[in-house]
């Protein structure tokens, strides 16, 4: 298979990207990893005109924490986002964690996965659950954009082809959190997930009740979403199996699966179920400080 | 049974290692030729249909192309595997069979401008009825893929060995069961890739990633018509074959063609896609079995039927469909056994042979219907096993005549390593352990075209300078080892260090060998290695002997030093003479003994260059019957696994966290390379059992035609595997060796299935045992 032939830029601020996207519109492809877009290519599913590598572009890279909020560059590597340095929230971590194996998460990037937004991406789960926002930045400046409502269908986002996704803020982690992150594939690793699942839970000072919780679910709708259903079952419940089952089922009745290759949809949604009481069961183990419960 | 080596049995570092780390090793990738030209195919995107005319005059316009071949300009040539079922032509004629079927091949100055042109081939196709499944194939009104071959039925065996109606009459348990298994993928590393170059000498010279040089040979010089002198097949390192590179490609002879043609190099490679569409892998293949047995264990009879989906050629198949019966022969003793077996042609990629070739579907059904048997006699399935083993010197009812059978050895030794004993019934929920047994060929027996040729041949020459020995073989080197173990062999059998050999191999220019298939390599060319070495130490010896006036009974070579028996004998001449041959070196021989060095130059000295042949072909092999030449071999390498499981009742997932296994290889020549054979089986079974399955959709084209939809075990999928070498000395090995190869991957699938039945009481019927499939059956389980 081979690289169709392309125009390199590599600009070297955010400045110039913008003008070099804006002069060449939708046939000028940003480059970040490139394991989603250099696959693609190679697949002749697309044909941009010019690359436009974002690797020189300061403005996208590191992490950092600015009063309750916590900045994430959008060139941040899945394997740094693994390792949980500086500000990555645990549930991030283990999402990154599970994504691909060592090779493909030295070169996936947060925001290549939130662009790319397929449906069982790794790291927009764990985003989506723990409330983040997109920074897009285009010719107009720089908007803020909730990831609930952010994806509209597979590889397709509300982001305008003029913009690049420059960096994820999230609220900076608070005591009394925890995160669940849940992968069922055929095999260990190297895997699309046939279904996961993220749950981040929130318990109020008495360590018990929950004061907010998201669950995203993942492979069992055309984008990554979240489940308010079970959101809405957990808020104000008390953080016990009892509230897990009916936040599972209710979960499950969220999901809106379908049958492919891959499996069937009454499995995707019978797994959406177990894999958020799992999701919910960690959350909690890790909320409460104690061990963390495994699959 | 132990012997005492210098070389083998021991855990040397392999002679291909160090360039292969380092990146130094060449692949057919890494070589290139000057002028080379890009080939490329059209395949066909039908899976059936007429070809109504076909236009190339826009490819042949295109600059840059400098040649485009359709059937019309290569002669009409059937070709391929068994020569009673040649049904291949290079280019389709005026049909084409399956998704991937080939058309045309385009020769181009680059790549892009060959695909660029395999674009504008135009080709008119009038679409056929697409008969994706044995059941379509083979309903009444199927239209016949092959003129040739009637209701698309490729193949059919008949046999009965023993009289099945009688010995079911004396039973007091009869068991019955069934399994359905999908079609595989080698999934090598390397994608079949060749270059073909025509010298003005009248000599092709075909380099080809390919696991047998000399097949490739003659099925080129056959569908060209150049003679077998000219055509030379090279192959450098492969990147794995597993059975799928076992015959010549579509790309080995269009290359050729178009090389012949443009008086150019060309190089074609298939893509990982293509990979799939040639195929050429493990059949899918439904089995049912009746099982008689005695109220005390004793297997007394199998009534076997096995339905194969071929795709749309024959390939290995016919060989395929035999041995899915006659590896059931053995290695219990089972006087009776009636197999009725039949592939059968879809409009599918070809299937044909994998690892285990054709047993390993009929051993899992096998074995996980004897733990049935087991359970319903009350029995323990390793008593029940250990019962009816047979053991060395048996006979199977279909004349398979193990000369060496270490099985009840595996036994026990996985019996023990797993802890058996402890575990079995007492387990906690999820947890299941299982066991299983199998055997395999050690070569086949015959060529796959009839023939007395040998199956291989050696030349081993000495160096001018005595300092070391070159092993010639025409052998496939392929990533399994086999050229550090003919240098382990050939410095045995010589008795100097591994240091002081050198291998080339993979050359037809260097004699005759079948390649590297049905687990022949070690024992074949290991034969015809060990004879060369043998007659290369006695050519040293004789010349010595005559030199120092003593019978050469008297000497021997051992490490590399000449060993004088029966008192002292004055060798100073012959030292004196090395020593001022090489006044000024720094490496002169000081030692008390004579060395191989000194005895080696001595003989060149008197006779010219030192050149030892060996050869190698099994001795008439037992059966008359029909099809008794699939699963005859001068040897069977058997093994035992032990399977620990934990299945997750919620997901319906598997995850095999333990093997314990056991194989019988006879005596290890490179013991590492024993372990890292039974370790890939272990990955390649457990890949079939849990994962792997080649999927069409309704127009007969490949759903997960990659690496990333097609799922191979990764590490992470892989268990803890305690490897456990048996050796139990095969009279017709060198050195006492058998396979190792193929054996070890039968016990895999079975093992596993019995530890998710142990674990769940399931009895699956389906590979493979994906999530869904077994969350899906413990619903039903539930529900029931
Ligand atoms: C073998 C393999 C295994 C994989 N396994 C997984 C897995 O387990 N889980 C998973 O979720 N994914 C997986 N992926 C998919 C992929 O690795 C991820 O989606 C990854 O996060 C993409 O990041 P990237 O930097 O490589 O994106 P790229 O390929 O560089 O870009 C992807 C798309 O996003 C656009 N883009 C990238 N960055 C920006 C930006 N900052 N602003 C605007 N547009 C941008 C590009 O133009 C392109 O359209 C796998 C891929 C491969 C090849």
């Amino acid at each position: 298979m081979l690289l169709p032939p392309f125009e390199y830029y590599r600009p070297s601020n955010l400045e110039q990207a913008l003008a070099l996207l804006r002069e060449m519109g939708d046939q000028a492809h940003p480059l970040a990893g490139g394991t989603d877009l250099l696959v693609n290519l190679k697949l002749k599913k697309l044909a941009p005109k010019a690359l436009l590598d974002l690797g020189g572009l300061e403005e996208l890279k590191g992490s950092r924490a600015d009063g309750g909020q916590v900045s994430l560059g959008a060139l941040n590597s899945a394997s740094r986002l693994a390792s949980g340095g500086p500000h990555v929230p645990r549930l991030l971590a283990m999402g990154a964690g599970a994504l691909g194996s060592p090779q493909v998460r030295n070169r996936a990037t947060l925001g290549g996965n939130l662009v790319t937004a397929r449906p069982a991406a790794d790291l927009c789960l764990p985003l989506l659950a723990l409330g983040a926002r997109a920074v897009l930045t285009g010719p107009q400046g720089s908007r803020e954009v909730s990831l609930d409502g952010y994806f509209q269908g597979p590889g397709y986002t509300v982001k305008e082809p003029g913009e690049i996704l420059t960096r994820v803020l999230l609220e900076a982690p608070k005591p009394g959190q925890g995160g669940g992150y849940q992968k069922l594939g055929l095999r260990q690793a190297l895997e699309i997930a046939l279904v996961n699942v993220a749950a981040h839970l929130e318990l109020e000072p008495d360590g018990k009740t929950i004061a907010m919780a998201r669950v995203a679910l993942g492979a069992v709708a055309p984008v990554p979403m979240l489940a308010p259903s079970a959101a809405q079952v957990l808020q104000g419940a008390k953080a016990d199996e009892k509230s897990f089952t009916a936040a599972a089922q209710a979960a499950a009745a969220d999901a809106k699966p379908i049958d492919d290759h891959r499996g069937s949809a009454a499995y995707r949604r019978d797994m959406a179920r177990t894999l958020t009481l799992r999701a919910l069961r960690q959350a909690l183990a890790q909320a409460q400080g104690g061990k963390e419960v495994g699959a | 049974m132990s012997r005492q080596f210098d070389v083998i049995g021991s855990r040397a570092p392999r002679k291909d290692a160090p360039n292969k780390s380092t990146g130094k090793a060449q692949y057919i990738e890494d070589i290139t030729f000057p002028g080379e030209l890009a080939g490329a195919l059209l395949q066909s995107p039908h899976a059936h249909a007429k070809i109504l005319d076909i236009d190339t005059s826009k490819a042949l316009a295109l600059p840059g192309v400098v040649a485009v071949l359709t059937a019309k300009d290569v002669p009409e040539v059937k070709y391929g595997v068994s020569p009673a079922r040649y049904d291949e032509n290079l280019f389709a004629m005026d049909r084409v069979r399956y998704v991937g079927d080939e058309i045309a091949a385009v020769a181009a100055v680059d790549l892009p401008t060959a695909l660029k042109a395999v674009e504008l081939i135009q080709v008119e196709y009038e679409p056929l009825p697409v008969l994706l499944t044995v059941e379509e194939a083979t309903a009444n009104d199927a239209p016949w893929i092959h003129e040739e071959y009637p209701d698309n039925i490729c193949a059919q065996v008949e046999q009965e060995f023993g009289d099945v109606e009688a010995a079911f009459a004396q039973c007091d348990l009869i068991q019955e069961g069934s399994f359905f298994s999908k079609r595989q993928d080698g999934a090598f590393i390397e994608p079949n890739q060749c270059v073909a170059l025509m010298g003005h000498d009248g000599v092709l010279t075909l380099h080809s990633s390919t696991q047998v040089p000399h097949y490739v040979q003659r099925t080129v010089a056959m569908v060209t018509g150049l003679g077998m002198s000219q055509v030379r097949v090279v192959k450098p390192y492969v990147g794995g074959g597993f059975g799928p590179k076992a015959s010549a490609t579509p790309i080995d002879l269009a290359a050729s063609f178009l090389a012949i043609r443009t008086g150019r190099p060309v190089r074609m490679a298939y893509t990982r896609e293509q990979v799939f569409l040639f195929s050429r892998a493990r059949h899918g293949f439904t089995h049912h079995m009746k099982i008689g047995a005695k109220k005390d264990g004793t297997l007394m009879a199998l009534d076997h039927q096995a339905t194969l989906d071929g795709g749309a050629y024959s390939s290995f198949g016919i060989a395929t469909v035999y041995y899915a019966g006659s590896l059931l022969g053995g290695p219990y003793k089972l006087p009776n056994m009636r197999y009725a077996g039949r592939r059968v042609f879809t409009n599918k990629p070809a299937c044909g042979a994998q690892r285990g070739h054709g047993g390993v579907i009929a051993r899992a059904l096998f074995e996980q219907q004897l733990d049935i048997i087991a359970e319903k006699l009350g029995m323990d399935p390793i008593e029940l096993r250990l019962k009816n083993m047979m053991e060395t010197g048996d006979v199977t009812c279909n004349d398979l005549a193990m000369s060496s059978l270490g099985m009840k050895e595996c036994i026990e030794a996985v019996k023990s390593g797993s802890g058996w004993g402890e575990k079995k019934g007492k387990l906690p929920p999820g947890k299941g352990i299982g066991m299983a047994c199998g055997f395999f060929v050690s070569g086949a027996g015959y060529p796959i075209y009839r023939s007395e040729t040998y199956h291989c041949t050696i030349m081993i020459k000495a160096d001018e300078d005595g300092g070391g020995i070159t092993v010639y073989t025409a052998s496939a080197e392929i990533g399994q080892g086999s050229d550090t173990t003919m240098a382990m062999i050939a410095a045995e059998a010589v008795g100097i260090p591994l240091e002081q050999v050198r291998v080339k191999s993979g050359d037809t220019d260097f004699g005759i060998d079948l390649g590297a298939y049905s687990s022949r390599t070690t024992l074949m060319t290991g034969h015809a290695t060990k004879e060369a070495g043998d007659n290369l130490k006695a050519m040293v010896l004789e010349t010595l002997a005559g030199e120092l006036g003593i019978q050469a009974a008297r000497l021997d070579i051992k490490n590399g030093l000449i060993k004088i028996s029966g008192g002292p004998v004055d060798f100073s001449a012959i030292r004196t003479g090395y020593i001022k041959e090489h006044r000024g070196w720094q490496d002169q021989p000081q030692s008390q003994e004579l060395t191989f060095r000194e005895a080696a130059r001595l003989a060149y000295l008197r006779r010219g260059t030192l050149v030892a042949t060996g050869k190698y072909k099994p001795p008439v092999l037992g059966g008359k019957y029909k099809g008794a030449t699939v699963g005859t071999s001068p040897a069977y390498g058997c093994s035992a696994q032990v399977a620990e499981v934990n299945v997750d009742f919620e997901t319906g997932q598997i995850i095999v966290e333990r093997v314990t296994d056991a194989h019988d290889c006879g005596q290890a020549v490179n013991l590492t390379s024993v372990e890292a054979q039974m370790q890939g089986s272990v990955s390649m079974g457990l890949g079939e059992a849990l994962f792997e399955e080649v999927k069409f959709d309704a127009q007969g084209r490949i759903i997960n035609a990659s690496l990333g939809e097609y799922h191979i075990p990764t590490v992470m999928d892989m268990p803890e595997v305690r490897c456990i070498v048996v050796e139990s000395g095969e009279p017709n090995g060198p050195f006492g060796a058998k396979e190792v190869g193929e054996g070890a991957i039968m016990p895999t699938i079975p093992a596993i299935l019995n530890a998710v039945r142990n674990a769940t009481g399931l009895v699956l019927e389906e590979t493979p045992l994906t999530p869904e499939r077994v969350y899906q059956a413990l619903k039903k389980q539930k529900g029931a």
